[in-house]
């Protein structure tokens, strides 16, 4: 099985004090060279600062101010947490969320998984696989939920319909609070599901045929060459996956909007959904960006947890 | 993170600029769009007459339509037209928020401004007295019903329930009779919240009182009680209001366009979306009613209203009360002008023209323009009649003065409760709404 562990480096190789290559700034010839390199970094340094981090403080700000955006703002400091903390949807914004993240993950994540794994099988008409899987992703979202509102239809909609003819329903998938957001995930997972199946695909070619090969001489079964083979040959693409997937669950807006707008009773209402609320529908910035700042702040530190423990999972 | 950047990024401001030959660009909401022939000509006769008429001004139309995800991003941002057109659902919030400008002062300069329907320009005042805007096609929400479906069940479509016992009878044979919904209630994306307040007022209700400049909710009164226990029983009871639950108002036209729906609550504007939009064929099949009433005698008004935002300068603002003044004032008070936007209007057979609409200014005013634009009318004034004739005996009710918004937050989940649990406790559900956005409204007062 040692074969089966490429990636495995000696301990000693990341403690290495006498680098291999000399960094950049001992190769130039000093100031120079580096003022040049700045030179041409500040376009991008300027671009970015002022369409990806101004706004980040400006919200930032926005959250210690009251403001209709138009007089000027008025310094409240930490009221528009205080009325955030105590708005009960809060919670239900929170745990709805966090319902969906790890629904998410119960059917949302392995399924693109097992979806490759089989279609790396297949070698007849790949193509056509592949093109049918991917084909959700290119439709656009409000289009697609649309026909799911159809598919999950309690009157004449096509799954009542279909498990009418087997004795089963008719189901209220989006009018009761007990199966919405399930119903949300599974068309998330449709939706978003070819993207994670091509990368998986693409990462399933570049593992070498010979790992499969000597598993199978070694007596492995298919479960088993699965099991001590692929999974860890994909393990830092499982691990990518994994965050982007968390970070985009958390972030479920789309869906909910949609489908129910929140209901039944609050049953859909996600965290992005509720900051939408405060912003667009009560016309109070100051407490949409509070909430948007408390969960860039949870998924930073979520990211950060995160990549520290795959870190020293992927050098175990 | 898209949202963070969104609500930062709006705050810059981009007042207007002037042409470069020195003309004064007045940018304005209301162009209808290139599939609307007739009323793009219109339109555009209009932006000619007006700068004829004002050398210096240049008009320059925006199909631009009103819409919740970006309206407000917009409006803070200061990226609005110099004349902006919103359902009338959003002034009194937009004038709590200083986010539009008084024209009163200019506005007064015409000399009909004093004909106004006081009850048409309430929600559009202020409690200073200034006015914010001018309305067009304004409207009382009232019962829309298909007559077809009416015919099917047995039921007189000339003679639609007049109160909410004999909508739920009704609801319940067309559900009988027919399979289809009876009669549904919106329930999603404020909507539910807004449609239990007309509910509440027809019973003699309100969502919210006033007491020294405070406002509070009062969500727990039984008027509103009694709406949701007629819902809950047409619901479980009598099985009366169809299986999809969850509908804002634009799923719920859909599906009386297509036949599908017996009776729901709207205004005769709908007739419009219905046929336009939504594609009804048998547009003979629209009914409206006035709203049913049990005790209240009161139906909640709605129309689309032109407003002046706060971003317009000064030069910008005077040019766009002339332009409201020019455009939606004067032709809904003279007969000749009403007369001829009528007969351009009419050569389109995909038109609506003649769907009542409350008096802008008196009813006798009213009248002559009906009469003036009558050889035009395509759509089927009879089937309007129960509607027009009954409107005259209830009371017009604006929407709650502060934050309505936030009420109908609040509401949207009871009403979805009421819809989709058999055992939803109505009180204590009023109960905690009305404390969680008497929570909010509180700390917005402070």
């Amino acid at each position: 099985m040692a074969l089966l562990t490429p990636s495995r480096r000696p301990a000693a190789v990341s403690k290495d004090p006498a680098p291999r290559t000399l960094p950049l700034r001992q190769r130039g010839t000093g100031a120079r060279k580096q003022f040049t390199a700045w030179l041409f970094l500040v376009p991008a340094l300027l671009v970015f600062g002022l369409f990806a981090w101004w706004p980040i403080v400006r919200s930032m700000l926005l959250s210690f101010q009251k403001t209709n955006l138009v007089d000027p703002a008025v310094w409240v400091g930490l009221d528009n947490f205080r009325t955030l903390f105590d708005d009960p949807l809060l919670g239900t914004a929170v745990g709805n969320t966090l319902f969906f993240v790890v629904l998410g993950l119960l059917i949302g994540f392995p399924a693109p998984l097992i979806l490759a794994a089989i279609m790396s099988t297949v070698r007849r008409g790949a193509g056509v696989y592949r093109f049918l899987v991917y084909l959700p992703v290119v439709i656009p979202p409000v289009v697609a939920i649309l026909l799911w509102k159809w598919f999950y239809d309690p009157g004449s909609g096509l799954f009542n319909n279909v498990l009418g003819k087997v004795g089963l329903g008719p189901y209220s998938w989006l009018e009761s609070s007990d199966s919405a957001m399930l119903s949300l995930v599974l068309e998330s997972t449709w939706a978003g599901m070819g993207g994670a199946v091509l990368i998986y695909l693409a990462a399933m070619v570049g593992i070498p045929g010979e790992l499969y090969e000597a598993a199978e001489m070694d007596g492995a079964g298919i479960w088993r060459r699965i099991w001590h083979v692929m999974l860890p040959q994909l393990r830092s693409v499982i691990g990518l996956l994994l965050l982007v997937q968390l970070i985009n669950t958390v972030q479920v807006f789309t869906e909910p909007y949609v489908f129910t707008g929140g209901g039944p009773e609050n049953s859909t209402l996600t965290v992005l959904l509720l900051i939408f609320r405060y912003a667009f529908q009560d016309g109070d910035y100051g407490q949409a960006a509070a909430l948007s700042f408390l969960m860039v702040l949870t998924l930073a530190l979520l990211s950060a947890v995160y990549l520290r423990a795959t870190r020293s999972w992927s050098t175990s | 993170m898209a949202l963070t950047a969104t609500l930062a990024g709006c705050s810059s401001l981009t007042p207007s600029s002037a042409a470069g030959d020195g003309d004064l660009v007045l940018r304005v909401q209301g162009m209808p769009p290139a599939t609307d022939k007739p009323g793009l000509a219109l339109f555009k006769k209009q932006v000619a007459d007006f700068e004829k008429a004002n050398p210096g001004i240049k008009v320059k139309g925006s199909t631009t339509v009103f819409d919740p995800l970006t309206f407000s991003a917009k409006l803070s941002g200061g990226n609005v037209e110099d004349v902006i057109k919103v359902p009338l659902t959003e002034p009194p919030r937009l004038i709590q928020q200083k986010q539009v400008q008084p024209i009163t002062g200019q506005l007064k300069e015409w000399e009909h401004f004093k004909e106004f329907n006081p009850q048409v320009l309430q929600p559009l005042t202020d409690s200073a007295g200034d006015v914010y805007g001018v309305p067009q096609n304004p409207y009382a929400q009232g019962l829309v019903y298909n007559r077809e479906l009416f015919e099917k069940a047995g039921l007189d479509p000339d003679t639609p329930p007049a109160t909410w016992a004999e909508v739920r009878t009704a609801a319940k044979k067309i559900s009988d009779s027919t399979g289809k919904a009876g009669f549904v209630h919106e329930s999603k994306d404020n909507q539910g919240g807004w449609q239990l307040a007309m509910l509440t007022y027809a019973f003699g209700g309100e969502l919210q009182k006033e007491q020294s400049g405070t406002y509070t909710a009062t969500l727990t009164g039984e008027p509103t009680k009694k709406a949701l226990r007629l819902l809950k029983d047409m619901r479980w009871k009598d099985d009366s209001l169809g299986k999809t639950l969850l509908n804002n108002q634009n799923d719920v036209i859909k599906q009386f366009a297509a036949g599908q729906v017996g009776m729901f609550m709207g205004s005769p504007g709908t007739y419009r979306l219905a046929k336009m939009q939504f594609g009804m064929e048998n547009t003979d099949a629209f009914g409206a009613a006035p709203m049913p009433q049990s005790g209240g005698d009161a139906t909640l008004t709605g129309g689309d209203i032109y407003m002046v935002p706060k971003s317009a300068d000064k030069k910008h603002a005077a040019a766009a009360v002339d332009w409201l003044t020019f455009a939606y004032a004067k032709p809904q008070y003279s007969t000749d002008l009403a007369a001829e936007q009528a007969k351009a209007l009419s050569a389109d057979p995909k038109s609506a023209v003649g769907v009542p609409t409350l008096p802008v200014f008196d009813k006798k005013r009213q009248t002559e323009i009906d009469a003036a634009i009558k050889p035009y009318v395509n759509v089927k004034l009879q089937n309007f009649k129960p509607y027009i004739d009954g409107l005259s005996t209830l009371k017009l009710k604006p929407e709650p003065p502060y934050q309505a918004q936030k009420l109908y937050t609040a509401l949207d989940p009871v009403v979805q409760a009421v819809l989709t649990k058999r055992d939803a406790d109505i009180d204590s559900l009023l109960a905690s709404a009305e404390k969680d956005v008497n929570a909010k409204l509180a700390a917005d007062q402070k």
